[in-house]
């Protein structure tokens, strides 16, 4: 059991129905009628913080909310000195040294030393230390170790000050080493509190949270007059001077701190990732919008090259890219922004902006913080914990702001299929965004102003939702509550994992308290120990309603209610020495471990439990009575904060790795939880029993962790609700407080599938059901494809809300039959799995596929940490699952074949059979075989080994036999049905074309044009691979068409046009010929059949039936008939000495391949192009 | 309808071992030539193309063309039930959705009668266009199956050289290397192993030892086998029989990669 389980408990926020969307351009119309107000002629006007006269340090109370922190060395007196930087109230900026404060960590004094031999102790340490004058004083103090019951007395403890923080370290090996002093020979010392951060330990000591707010009374500090830092105040203050106001009541507001949002483009090569030496920067968008207001009022684009205006964009044209990137240097500095956010900005677009500024010698550039001396730079990290598993990435310093990558808040806080900016959107704000592919944009940017200014729009739209996402998932909010309840500093709880949060409230209720905590060297120790429980699920379909009851925070109220803490553990020994007596003074475990009673002695941890749990409610109560919005986002912040810190203490005791392990506790902990679960149960069914006067048995079905699912046996949701009350009262009493048995919910009717597998309609109140429920099945895991999610959702909502169980079997058969003849959607195929690591033991799918496209383009290629997608494409008898990956757009474009098989028996049969084998029992096999698993459709691929050699022989459209020579859509005996088939084709056309046409207007309605051509290539849209896949899908068929009607000859004579256009006008103008022949029978010209757009068709028809069509580009001069009917007759004498040829079938269909044929034709057409018209003709034959 | 009786069933069952590894769902084309077979493997490499001829059956009867479409694995199944001596009869309406096959055992009189339920396979029709070969090696069929399964102790893809003195099948690995060579003889003695070579140009080609190994799963079907290569095009293995024949297409390998 890991911490994960309590964590992963994640607040899921959706998108609200999708809305129409008006255009981002729109929006940005709408940013600036808002801000009218603010309108000024030079929007550079506007960067500046508001003003800030110099403080008298005599007079003025100096009160700001700090954000960050950092320590450095002071030169001069090689003291330790810590940084604030802050915001005032009135949006001032503010740096504040706070100096005096020394580090410092305890060892238990040695057996018999005496307060005189502190002096040698103190020259034996620093000589080991090696480091001079590092010791400053050696204090006896009389302190308890937080480990374990020791009778409540408190020991001698030397507390060791030092200078310098980074010698603690060497310290605390010296002690650990063992030194010698005056009598004392290799006396060894475990240390405690030597692992605590100087910045931590310096926030603990002094009250500080973090984001809280600092008062320093007039007269406590001094201005500093150094150009250190462009902050508009810059103080020095002792910190015995600090007011630390906790973050309660008035003092939990938030400054009105600036947010800046950005993004780059940069132009890479075609199928190269861009790479910062080569590829330049062009443009960079920026939003500025302040803490608490709705909308940025700094909105502007700096683009290399001129750029058309952008409504209510402040757009910059440079035309070098130095003075860009030198311009947004001076434009954050001036803004000087107190949060940065961006999507992958610490990954790609700081990194990118660093190497490439480096690589233009840019040299004011790298001077992004608060401090005007310290260079911003990239560093590796590598970030492992338990919770959120592995991932590289690099930190970028910048003094005094705080960095909020939104891309690794959304992979620390949600769990995702995808984490692409679009898919992210689309999940979370409803929208679509458009994905331009990084080669696109060369083009853009090479383009003209009009179409920079179209990447401009894009890349504006890119820097604007990072900041609507943090707005609409209150990220900044919840942070900040969460560094305030937990009292770290904002920035840990990015780059640091859950433990720092426990360890920082640990140390300062040991502090209040008196306690020294160990420094416990970590050892990786894989001691597993029991986890939750479970009862045994009685699998079923269940078409009664089942009673849900929950024991509420169920691990934080056990450790409160048994007293289970590292102060209150007992060994034998203790027990023994101060003669304590069972279930007077202690308590046994189910776990066999002793823990002191409360009213002996409280513990640190159910008192830190109980102080979180007690701010929930008051912070739950204030909820509901605050109105302010804004207010309200932060006190719910502030009670997610407290519930997720009460549940992450106990994971921290059972962290072997950890800081201070305590399996006792932990595993007393999962013990009392199984005890709890059991007896709930025992207590439910001997109570509600026929005997007792009910009118049905109660059975417990199912129980987990925390909760057991009860059939009261009753028919109605209102007795079910009347009888989940009843229990959960009954058997809370049966527990100490503050456990409490809650009942929750009624599932009914309620599917159990497995331990920890089951779905269900959720009823709180009888009258309507508030969703369907579902735990474990694949509707919610991400390791499969898309379709398993949509056909298991739909087959439980069939069941569950609909009760049609016939309709969900037919709905399965008609999906598999679907898959199998290749009709399902490629994006509900894709498989998404995390490229974590590149060592895996085993040969993995996603790792496979990526190292092969890494070969293919190592631009494009996922990256570690990047979720990879790819879908199972046939392979040869044998090969392995991980070697049939593939890269969706790779399948796409080359009509491989999708191994169908593979995702009918490994991805949809298992869950289908899960959810149908509660219900049909064995006839449930029969959905995965049948007769709708007998028509199936191979798909013929454009690569492979054999593929270049192998030609396609027709088959009959009427019923699949090979042609023979001289048949081109049918076969002679389905020749009657050619009509029909004909039709059927055609309509299948009709169909794709609409559905075409459709697409392509969705993604223009989404990119916000209807003018432009659609860039987007978005891997993440579904509508993209629909849209690629019809596209595809119209070629084929068309080509199809085309057997009916085929070809003798084409000629195009105006490259820009693709041949695929004059087959559709020949099919066209087939029609029209027929008509307009039977009408003036007399001639074989039949004149202009049609005009589109810019073309006109003229079309000839011989008396043998055979058809020539010449299409013009609408010419300046106009064409005569006789003219034309000349051109047609050279034509048809062309094809007459050509049909004359007796080696040539006139039978044939075939196109015609003689050259000859060709040059006479091609001598016409360039005859006419002289006369300025562009022709393409196109001879056809009748069926 | 379809009508196709076979003297000897073994045959079919023969064939059916021969592509069922290759494939696993493919059309039989019934038409008044005889029944024929041509699919790709599912990595696209291999291309089988078998046809039993009208002659090769008696009676045989085929009004008009038609397209079953067979699971292998379930026909093979099937077949499974028939004895090597039985007389195999296949049946099928114009528009039937089932196979019928009749086993019948002359010895005890036994007739036994299984329907097979068809599928619609919808794929296109490939093939490889007939070429001139510049190197046309035949030889026994029991030997190139020998060779190929030798050399796959070694590496996965053999080296075939082909000179006018005879052709040479070599392989290398990891564990060492191998070759086998066969030189060109018309052994009138024994007319079964001779080898003979046709040669406009010497080749020296690489071809996948899997694949090879699959194909000689025909060598019950035929005594001989015949290798037509040339550079830079699929190689042909063809397995003649009494009334048809069965081919295999190979890509050959370019490079070290497939």
């Amino acid at each position: 059991m890991s911490q994960e389980a309590h964590t992963a408990k994640k607040r899921r926020i959706h998108a609200s129905q999708l809305e129409p969307q008006p255009s981002f351009l729109e929006d940005l119309e709408q940013l600036q009628e808002t801000n009218q107000a603010t309108k000024v002629d030079d929007p550079s006007l506007l960067w500046e913080r508001p003003t800030c006269d110099r403080l008298n340090a005599a007079t003025d109370v100096l009160v700001f909310q700090q954000i960050e922190a950092d320590e450095y060395m002071d030169a001069a007196s090689h003291t330790p000195v810590v940084r604030f930087y802050g915001i005032t109230e009135a949006g001032n900026s503010v740096i504040c040294h706070v100096t005096g404060f020394l580090p410092y960590f305890y060892v238990p004094a040695p057996v018999g030393f005496k307060l005189e031999n502190i002096p040698a102790f103190k020259t034996a340490l620093e000589a080991a230390v090696e480091k001079g004058n590092s010791i400053v004083k050696i204090e006896w103090k009389l302190k308890e170790s937080i480990y374990g019951y020791h009778g409540g007395d408190k020991i001698p403890f030397l507390k060791i000050t030092l200078k310098d923080p980074r010698n603690i370290a060497a310290a605390k090996r010296a002690m650990e080493r063992g030194i010698s002093f005056a009598g004392f020979n290799d006396c060894t010392a475990q240390t405690y509190e030597s692992n605590l951060a100087y910045l931590l330990r310096f926030m603990i000591d002094c009250h500080i949270k973090g984001a809280n707010w600092i008062e320093l009374p007039a007269g406590s500090y001094q201005n500093r007059n150094d150009s250190s830092s462009n902050a508009q105040i810059n103080v020095q203050v002792n910190y015995e001077k600090i007011i630390s106001h906790q973050p309660e009541g008035d003092w939990s507001k938030i400054a009105p701190l600036r947010i800046l949002s950005f993004d780059i483009e940069c132009a890479g090569r075609k199928g190269i990732f861009p790479e910062a030496k080569i590829d330049p920067v062009i443009q960079i968008a920026s939003m500025v919008t302040v803490q608490g207001e709705s909308k940025p009022f700094i909105r502007n684009v700096m683009v290399l090259n001129t750029c058309s205006h952008i409504v209510g964009t402040h757009t910059m044209s440079f035309d070098q890219e130095e003075k860009l990137l030198a311009s947004w240097s001076d434009f954050v500095r001036k803004v000087d922004p107190d949060v940065v956010i961006g999507y992958n900005t610490a990954n790609f677009d700081f990194p990118y902006l660093l190497d490439r500024a480096k690589h233009l010698g840019v040299l004011k550039f790298p001077f992004l913080g608060r401090l005007n001396d310290i260079r911003t730079e990239i560093k590796d990290t590598k970030f492992s914990s338990k919770a959120y598993g592995n991932r590289e990435s690099k930190s970028i310093n910048m003094e005094g702001r705080l960095q909020l990558d939104m891309l690794q808040v959304m992979q620390r806080d949600y769990k995702l299929r995808s984490y692409t900016l679009n898919s992210v959107c689309a999940e979370f704000l409803g929208e679509q965004k458009e994905d331009v592919h990084h080669s696109i944009i060369t083009e853009l940017q090479n383009g003209n102003e009009e179409t920079r200014r179209r990447l401009a729009i894009y890349c504006l739209k890119d820097a604007y939702l990072p900041q609507r996402l943090m707005d609409k998932l209150m990220c900044l909010i919840n942070y900040i509550e969460m560094a305030r309840v937990t009292g770290v500093p904002f920035n840990y709880l990015l780059a640091r994992g859950q433990q720092i949060k426990v360890v920082s409230q640990l140390f300062r209720k040991a502090l209040e308290k008196d306690f020294v905590i160990p420094a416990v060297s970590s050892q990786g120790g894989e001691e597993q120990y029991e986890g939750a429980t479970v009862i045994e699920p009685r699998r079923g379909y269940y078409d009664v309603p089942i009673a849900t009851l929950d024991f509420a925070s169920l691990y934080p109220s056990i450790m409160m209610a048994h007293n289970l803490c590292y102060t209150t553990l007992l060994t034998p020994g203790v027990i023994q020495k101060f003669n304590l007596v069972k279930d007077v003074d202690y308590v046994v475990t189910p776990n066999n471990d002793s823990f002191l009673m409360e009213k002996k002695r409280k513990g640190l941890l159910p008192i830190i439990l109980t102080d979180l749990l007690d701010a929930r409610k008051r912070a739950k109560s204030d909820l509901k009575k605050e109105t302010d919005p804004f207010k309200r986002a932060v006190l719910d912040g502030r009670q997610l904060a407290l519930k997720i810190s009460a549940n992450s203490v106990y994971g921290f005791t059972g962290a072997t790795v950890g800081k201070l392990p305590c399996l006792q506790i932990s595993s007393s902990v999962t013990a009392y939880g199984r005890v709890m679960i059991e007896r709930t149960k025992q207590e439910v069914e001997a109570t509600f029993t026929v005997e007792n006067g009910y009118t049905h048995t109660a059975e417990v079905i199912y129980g987990d962790t925390d909760s057991v699912m009860v059939k009261f046996g009753v028919k109605t949701l209102e007795e079910a609700m009347e009888l989940g009350r009843k229990a959960a009262e009954l058997v809370t009493t049966k527990f100490e407080k503050p456990i409490k048995l809650e009942f929750e919910k009624v599932y009914f009717p309620y599917l159990l599938i497995n331990k920890k597998r089951y779905a269900g309609l959720y009823w709180t109140r009888p009258d309507k059901y508030d969703k369907m429920d579902t735990k474990g099945i694949e509707t919610v895991r991400r390791d499969n494809c898309r379709l398993v999610q949509s056909v298991i959702d739909t087959c439980l909502r069939k069941i569950l809300i609909d009760r049609d169980v016939t309709g969900a079997q037919e709905y399965t058969k008609q999906i598999i039959a679907d898959l199998l003849q290749n009709k399902v959607d490629m994006a509900q195929l894709v498989i998404t799995k995390q490229l974590s690591k590149t060592d895996y033991a085993n040969k993995q799918a996603h790792v496979e596929l990526a190292e092969r496209m890494k070969q293919r383009d190592a631009g494009s290629a996922p990256a570690l940490g990047d979720r990879v997608a790819y879908v199972i494409i046939k392979g040869g008898k044998g090969t392995a699952a991980y070697d049939k990956s593939e890269d969706p757009l790779w399948v796409l474009e080359n009509n491989i074949p999708i191994d169908t098989r593979y995702y009918l028996d490994n991805q949809l049969s298992k869950p289908l059979l899960r959810i149908f084998e509660p219900i049909l029992g064995e006839k449930a096999e029969s959905l995965l075989a049948g007769d709708h698993t007998r028509t199936i459709q191979v798909s013929t691929p454009s690569v492979g080994g054999l593929m270049k050699f192998a030609v396609r022989t027709a088959t009959c459209l009427g019923c699949k036999t090979p042609l023979k020579k001289g048949e081109s859509a049918v076969c002679a005996n389905c020749k009657e049905r050619a009509p029909e088939l004909y039709q059927k084709q055609q309509n299948i056309v009709n169909g794709l074309e609409v559905r075409f046409s459709r697409l392509w207007t969705q993604c223009q309605r989404c990119q916000g044009s209807l003018h432009q051509e659609v860039l987007c290539t978005s891997k993440d849209c579904p509508i993209f691979y629909m849209r690629k896949k019809v596209q595809k899908e119209i070629q084929d068929s068309t080509a199809t068409l085309d057997r009916f009607n085929n070809p003798l000859f084409i000629k195009n004579f105006n490259p820009s046009h693709a041949d695929l256009k004059y087959h559709y006008i020949a099919h066209t103008s087939c029609d029209i010929m027929e008509e307009r022949a039977a009408m003036k029978a007399q001639d074989m010209y039949l004149g202009v059949l049609f005009s589109m757009e810019d073309l006109s068709v003229y079309g000839y028809m011989t008396n043998t039936k055979i058809k020539f069509i010449t299409v013009l580009t609408v010419p300046d001069v106009i064409i005569k008939d006789t003219d034309m009917k000349n051109i047609f007759r050279r034509i048809h004498a062309a094809y007459v000495n050509h049909a004359s040829n007796p080696f040539y079938e006139i039978d044939s269909e075939k196109m015609i391949k003689s050259k000859k044929f060709e040059q006479e034709i091609e001598a016409i057409g360039r005859g006419r192009a002289l006369e300025g018209g562009n022709r393409n003709s196109l001879p056809a034959t009748a069926p | 309808m379809l009508e196709a009786r076979l003297q000897t069933g073994a045959l079919l069952k023969k064939v059916l071992e021969a592509i069922k590894e290759l494939i696993t769902d493919a059309n039989f084309d019934c038409s008044d030539n005889g029944i024929a077979l041509q699919a790709m493997d599912n990595s696209h490499v291999a291309l089988v193309a078998l046809l039993l001829r009208h002659d090769g059956f008696e009676p045989y009867r085929c009004d008009r063309s038609l397209a079953l479409g067979v699971n292998l694995v379930s026909l093979s199944k099937v077949l499974r039930c028939a004895g090597n001596d039985d007389i195999i009869t296949l049946k099928a309406d114009d528009t039937a959705d089932v196979l019928s096959l009749t086993f019948e055992n002359t010895d005890n009189d036994r007739i036994s009668e299984y329907e097979l339920k068809l599928m619609d396979i919808d794929s296109e029709h490939l093939g490889i266009p007939d070429t001139t070969y510049e190197a046309v090696v035949q030889m026994s069929s029991a030997e190139f199956a020998r060779i190929c399964k030798d050399l796959q102790v070694l590496s996965d893809s053999v080296q075939i050289d082909v000179t006018k003195e005879g052709v040479k099948f070599g392989a290398k690995g990891e564990l060492g290397s191998g070759a086998v060579t066969l030189k060109q003889n018309g052994n009138v003695d024994k007319e079964e192993e001779a080898t003979l070579i046709e040669l406009q140009q010497n080749v020296s080609l690489n071809f996948s030892l899997k694949y090879l190994v699959n194909f000689t799963k025909a060598t019950p079907l035929a005594s001989r086998v015949s290798l037509s290569m040339s550079s830079e095009v699929p190689l042909l293995v063809e397995y003649k029989m009494e009334a048809g024949y069965i081919r295999y297409y190979l890509a050959p390998k370019i490079g070290e990669d497939n």
